[in-house]
């Protein structure tokens, strides 16, 4: 009879797995129905950093909760992608594109005191090259040299013109570190933000709070809490309770339900860079044959696998490219919803191939809908759900042993893993890589032009089939206003929090 | 001499029947395609066709239920086949072998003992993460789990038999030993294993369901109870049927073999029958 105790014990686990969390402790300022004005913020957040040095550890924790609010850049993206001065207040081009003189901001201080100044410039960009120990660093391969002209003017020069330069710099890359402030960057961040660090309770929160000698606009809210927990249902419940103020990003879309009521909470929804991809293996039979990859896309009602997999939130987007990029254009009619079409395609033929997936919530909903829907044209797709991330990694995109796949790229700007024909795509096409390579040098419009083009080549290969755009979904209580819509950036933007 | 009928087995006999009559009826007839998924249909309200209304994909709960209930039935039949086919000889052996052969017997429940200390669901993750999850993995891990149960019960039971005098005579007439486990010793002990299967079989309900729940279990979009359950947890808030129908029906699935094997239990055990014949 022990047995059955073991396992009833099991089932009270999941029980309470979804019944407790909002244990969480509220600021008694931010649960209140008063109008007050509120002095402090929690903010919900399902992975916690397991440092603060972002230089050294890679993952998306630290930056989100660091970058922008802590540390700043010379140059930051704004909502719609596009990019904006921060720490410098302007830059000048060369005519050959190789040199950019940054001029910075006059009386910026970092948190222990020291004077931010092109010393400081030459030292962060340096320290990229010597110190950091990211794979991602290789962006910044393209800087030859970084100098600086007198205090406020650091120029950088560049081995070959380059697009993604900019774009790098208002990355964690391109974050500015004191000279004298990097002694202890994991638990002791030194940044010229409008935050700093208050206290970090390790396993709970990191509260971040209003950086006195900021030199911009203080932040409306002078405390953010950034509260973790463990499991969705926990963070819903904690925001049902007010045990926090805002989920960072919602991670059942079904669940919104329970935030409908229009006199408590707001529903955020905007796009980030992810695309759920659904791969096929162009390596190897029987998707290297163009027609089978083209009648999968024509196979799919993707308007229909967004409403039942993802509650109709998220966007169709039919090529790698996210909304928010410049060179983004709707490419969801290049393959219609077209049974017909996908069946005339095979040539009556019929296949049963393997779909290893990770055992994430949108890629076992996903998958379910995909199959359904192929086993109407003649494809038996046998789904096989893979511990994520290891097991996935390892069998689906190190070894390539899959026929389909379902994953979420996040990576900002990624077009160009379709280029690495050893990447687990298998994809091959040269002409793309020679797309992608010359919009990196071209001007921004041949830029924006050739990458257009690159999209659509993609799309028309049916190099993968696009399922949807994922989308960023936040939920506050009602009165909070300025919080990030997209997430395309790899922070959580707190400078703009306001609480009505 | 029969024993009573009593409620539980009559109760515990309708509640499984139940369950195996709609998993048998699911091989032929559904009453909609259960994997088909249809937008249309999205969270249909009961009714108009769908019984018991449809999930999130638009598929119908009813017929899910049905072939879940298959579904449940195969981890149950093939996880306490597993446990019976290894345990029982295991347990037998240990019973029967004493003195000279003592350490046998030692070894065989120490070995026993460890896999007893090992979580069966631990077990099955960690499968699961090896080899794949699916409902191979999850019959194979919950039977390993389940084989000292089986082991432990029948070395008790051997032992009684092995004192009896009929054993003793067929022995002293000189029957080979696996003569006399399979012509005197397993007979004899039957009804405890009945029982014993019975009660197993709740437990790997239990055991599939919770590991179809965690993912590890039966793969997508292959209907099982636990994953219906995961499947509603979202939504657990705005349309509660979803998670009411599959936790009831692994509810009584359970309580009906569990009843069932108490039932036996009272209707086989002969001291029980004495005590009622003596009132």
């Amino acid at each position: 009879m022990r047995r059955v105790g073991t396992w009833i014990a099991v089932g009270g686990l999941l029980l309470s797995m979804s019944a407790c969390g909002g244990g969480g402790g509220s600021d008694p300022e931010s649960t209140g129905e008063q109008p007050a004005k509120a002095e402090a913020l929690s903010v919900g957040f399902v992975a916690e950093p397991a440092n603060l040095d972002f230089t050294a550890t890679e993952g998306a924790a630290i930056p989100q909760a660091l970058l922008v609010n802590v540390y700043e850049g010379l140059v930051k993206l704004d909502q719609d992608g596009k990019i904006q001065p921060l720490l410098a207040e302007k830059w000048e081009v060369s005519e050959d594109r190789k040199t950019y003189t940054f001029t910075l901001r006059q009386g910026v201080t970092f948190t222990n005191g020291a004077p931010f100044t092109a010393d400081d410039v030459v030292f962060s960009l340096d320290r990229v090259k010597s110190d950091w120990k990211l794979k991602i660093k290789s962006q910044l391969d393209m800087i030859k040299d970084v100098e600086k002209k007198d205090d406020t003017t650091a120029v950088v020069t560049l081995d070959r013109p380059s697009n993604g330069f900019l774009y790098t710099m208002a990355t964690r890359l391109g974050a500015m570190f004191s000279r004298t402030g990097v002694a202890d960057l994991a638990n002791q961040p030194v940044g010229t933000g409008p935050y700093k660090l208050g206290e970090w309770r390790r396993g709970d929160s990191i509260r971040l709070d209003a950086n006195p000698s900021y030199w911009g606009t203080k932040p409306a809210i002078p405390g953010v809490t950034l509260k973790y927990f463990k499991d969705a249902t926990a963070m819903n419940n904690a925001q049902l309770t007010g045990g926090i103020d805002v989920i960072s990003s919602v991670q059942a879309p079904e669940s919104l339900q329970q935030f409908a009521d229009p006199n408590r909470f707001e529903t955020i929804e905007g796009s980030t860079n992810g695309e759920v991809v659904l791969s096929m293996n162009n390596a190897r039979p029987p998707f290297n044959d163009k027609k089978v990859r083209q009648a999968v896309r024509h196979a799919i009602d993707h308007k229909a696998l967004l409403d039942t997999a993802w509650a109709g939130r998220g966007q169709l987007i039919g090529s790698m490219v996210p909304p928010t990029d410049p060179w983004y254009e709707d490419r969801t009619g290049d393959y219609p919803y077209d049974v017909a079409k996908a069946k005339e395609l095979l040539g009556g033929k019929t296949y049963t191939v393997k779909m290893r997936i990770p055992n994430l919530p949108y890629a076992v909903a996903g998958a379910q809908v995909v199959k359904s829907q192929l086993a109407q044209v003649g494809i038996t797709a046998d789904i096989e759900p893979l511990e994520f991330p290891a097991r996935w990694l390892d069998l689906v995109f190190t070894k390539g042993d899959y026929d389909l796949s379902i994953i979420n790229h996040v990576e900002p700007r990624d077009m160009s893993i379709f280029a690495n024909k050893t990447y687990y795509f298998g994809y091959d096409n040269p002409e793309y890589g020679k797309l992608l390579a010359s919009a990196d040098q071209g001007s921004e419009q041949e830029q924006v032009d050739d990458l257009k083009q690159a999209a659509k080549l993609l799309s028309e290969d049916a190099a993968a089939d696009w399922l949807f755009g994922f989308p960023n979904l936040i939920v506050a209580k009602k009165g909070i206003t300025g919080l990030p819509k997209n997430a395309i950036s790899e922070s959580f933007d707190f400078t703009g929090l306001a609480q009505q | 001499m029969r024993g009573r009928i009593n409620a539980g087995l009559v109760i515990g006999g309708v509640l499984v029947g139940l369950v195996v009559l709609l998993a048998l009826l699911s091989f032929g007839w559904t009453p909609r395609d259960p994997v088909l998924v249809d937008a249309a249909a999205k969270l249909h309200e009961p009714g108009g066709g769908y019984l018991l209304g449809a999930d999130k994909f638009g598929r119908d709960t009813f017929s899910q239920l049905m072939v879940g209930a298959r579904t449940t039935l195969y981890v149950g039949v093939v996880a306490v086949g597993i446990a019976a086919i290894i345990g029982t000889p295991l347990g037998i052996i240990a019973g029967m072998t004493s003195g000279r052969l003592g350490w046998l017997s030692e070894l065989i429940m120490r070995v026993n003992d460890l896999v007893f200390a090992f979580p069966a669901l631990l077990l099955a993750i960690m499968l699961g993460a090896v080899y794949g999850a699916g409902t191979l993995t999850a019959m194979i891990a919950i039977g390993v789990a389940t084989v000292p149960a089986f082991a432990r019960v029948s070395r008790a039971a051997t032992m009684q038999v092995m004192v009896t005098d009929y054993v003793l005579a067929a022995r002293a007439a000189g029957r080979r030993r696996t003569a006399v486990a399979l012509r005197h010793v397993l007979p004899n002990i039957s009804s405890v294993l009945i029982v014993q299967a019975s009660v197993s079989f709740a437990i790997a309900i239990l055991a599939e369901a919770a590991l179809s729940f965690l993912g590890f279990g039966t793969r997508p979009p292959i209907p099982s109870w636990g994953r219906m359950l995961q499947e509603s947890q979202e939504l657990l808030f705005s349309t509660p049927r979803l998670a009411l129908w599959p936790g009831l029906a692994i509810a009584l699935a359970v309580l009906g073999f569990n009843l069932l094997g108490d039932g036996l239990r009272d209707y086989l055990d002969p001291k029980l029958r004495r005590i009622r014949a003596e009132r």
